[in-house]
């Protein structure tokens, strides 16, 4: 009787927690995984996992591999966290971390030329895929339509050379300002402004004759 | 302002971060020239259709992977640093040992050999002879005049206190040494 009358004592101040932590900054959530809050480190999960795993893909354009990148992404910050900078913004230093995971991977499969071609079988079966998962309401030939686009602009952006579309994905996907591009890419803003004027020029060159 | 310098500037006009100036700059080239109208277009129609692809989920299992990695990266720091702190005594058993064991080898190479003894060699002296008191070796002439002659003791004693300071003194000494 007594350990039940605790656990639905134990149970809210747990679901408190989570409030709590939900309701802070990643500044705060970092400060209480810190010092010794776990729930915190879930909390940091939660908030980032889809971001990072869609600029992952978006990247080396490999959901499952994008995953993996991602799931190490949070073991380096779950080993690393101590020695974090707290002066500086959370979400940048994660997305440094992805950003260096994702360029080694690009790295690798440019000297691996297997993995090259397992990535683009993979393409191909998702090309086989059937068009059901797409917007039922539409008509057939628009939801061809919608689904040929958007493959013409994932490939568009895998066209761009790597550290154009690093910078590209960082601002137009994530939205991240251009000083903090220039952290997580490490170079300057000159580099990035430019860098961000190329890859938006070459990818509306690319996109254009589809558009029309 | 020119082609050149519109291009140049073009991110930043998508962005709105153009100062005062410089914007109107750009909206007035915008109107006036058609090619650069039409790349302002295409630019911001493909960052549209960009940003609206369909952002992807994580797998429904990725949370619970993930917990088994964190587990098992804990469990590989925690046997690691158990590996760390084992080696480090076995390091310092090692050097305890090599420390001892040479410390040992050491002592007895030095240990002393049972040999013969040899002491050193003796040195005798012979005494330098004492010096005997020129008074001790020839008495007071009168005592020895005294003595053979058959003088009463009276007599003796009174001829002794005539030399009795020199006598005596020199009995003193000869009995100190």
């Amino acid at each position: 009787m007594a350990s039940i009358v605790r656990k639905h004592a134990v149970q809210p101040v747990r679901a408190n927690v989570r409030e709590q932590l939900k309701a802070m900054d990643d500044s705060a959530v970092v400060t209480a995984f810190l010092g010794g809050e776990e729930r915190a480190f879930s909390e940091l999960v939660e908030r980032y996992q889809t971001r990072l795993l869609n600029f992952v893909y978006r990247t080396i354009g490999d959901r499952e591999k994008a995953e993996d990148l991602v799931q190490e992404v949070f073991i380096r910050v779950y080993r690393h966290l101590h020695r974090f900078d707290r002066s500086k913004k959370f979400s940048t230093w994660a997305y440094t971390i992805a950003s260096n995971l994702a360029k080694n991977e690009l790295r690798n499969r440019s000297r691996n030329p297997l993995v090259l071609f397992q990535t683009v079988q993979k393409n191909w079966e998702d090309d086989d895929r059937p068009v059901q998962f797409e917007d039922t309401t539409s008509r057939p030939d628009d939801m061809y339509r919608k689904r040929h686009l958007r493959e013409i602009v994932e490939e568009s952006v895998a066209k761009l050379p790597e550290h154009h579309r690093n910078v590209f994905i960082l601002r137009e996907l994530e939205g991240k300002s251009y000083e903090e591009i220039a952290e997580i890419t490490d170079c300057n803003l000159g580099t990035v402004k430019s860098r961000l004027n190329r890859a938006r020029n070459s990818f509306a060159e690319i996109v254009a004759p589809y558009m029309e | 302002m020119d082609c050149k310098q519109f291009r140049e500037n073009h991110f930043a006009f998508v962005d709105d971060i153009l100062p005062g100036v410089e914007l109107v700059g750009m909206q007035v080239h915008l109107a006036e020239c058609e090619r650069c109208a039409r790349h302002d277009a295409n630019v911001r129609r493909s960052l549209m259709l960009f940003r609206s692809l369909p952002s992807i989920n994580p797998s429904p299992d990725f949370g619970k992977r993930l917990e088994r990695r964190i587990r098992e990266t804990k469990a590989a720091d925690m046997a690691a640093a158990q590996n760390g702190r084992s080696r480090g005594l076995a390091a310092t058993v090692a050097i305890t040992s090599a420390a001892m064991l040479g410390y040992i080898g050491f002592s007895l190479k030095h240990v002393d050999t049972p040999r013969d003894i040899v002491f050193p060699p003796v040195v005798a002296f012979a005494p330098v002879p004492e010096p005997i008191p020129a008074t001790m070796a020839s008495p007071a002439p009168e005592m020895v005049a005294a003595l053979p002659a058959g003088l009463p003791i009276w007599t003796a004693a009174i001829l002794a206190e005539h030399s009795p300071v020199h006598f005596a003194s020199l009995e003193l000494a000869s009995f100190k040494r």
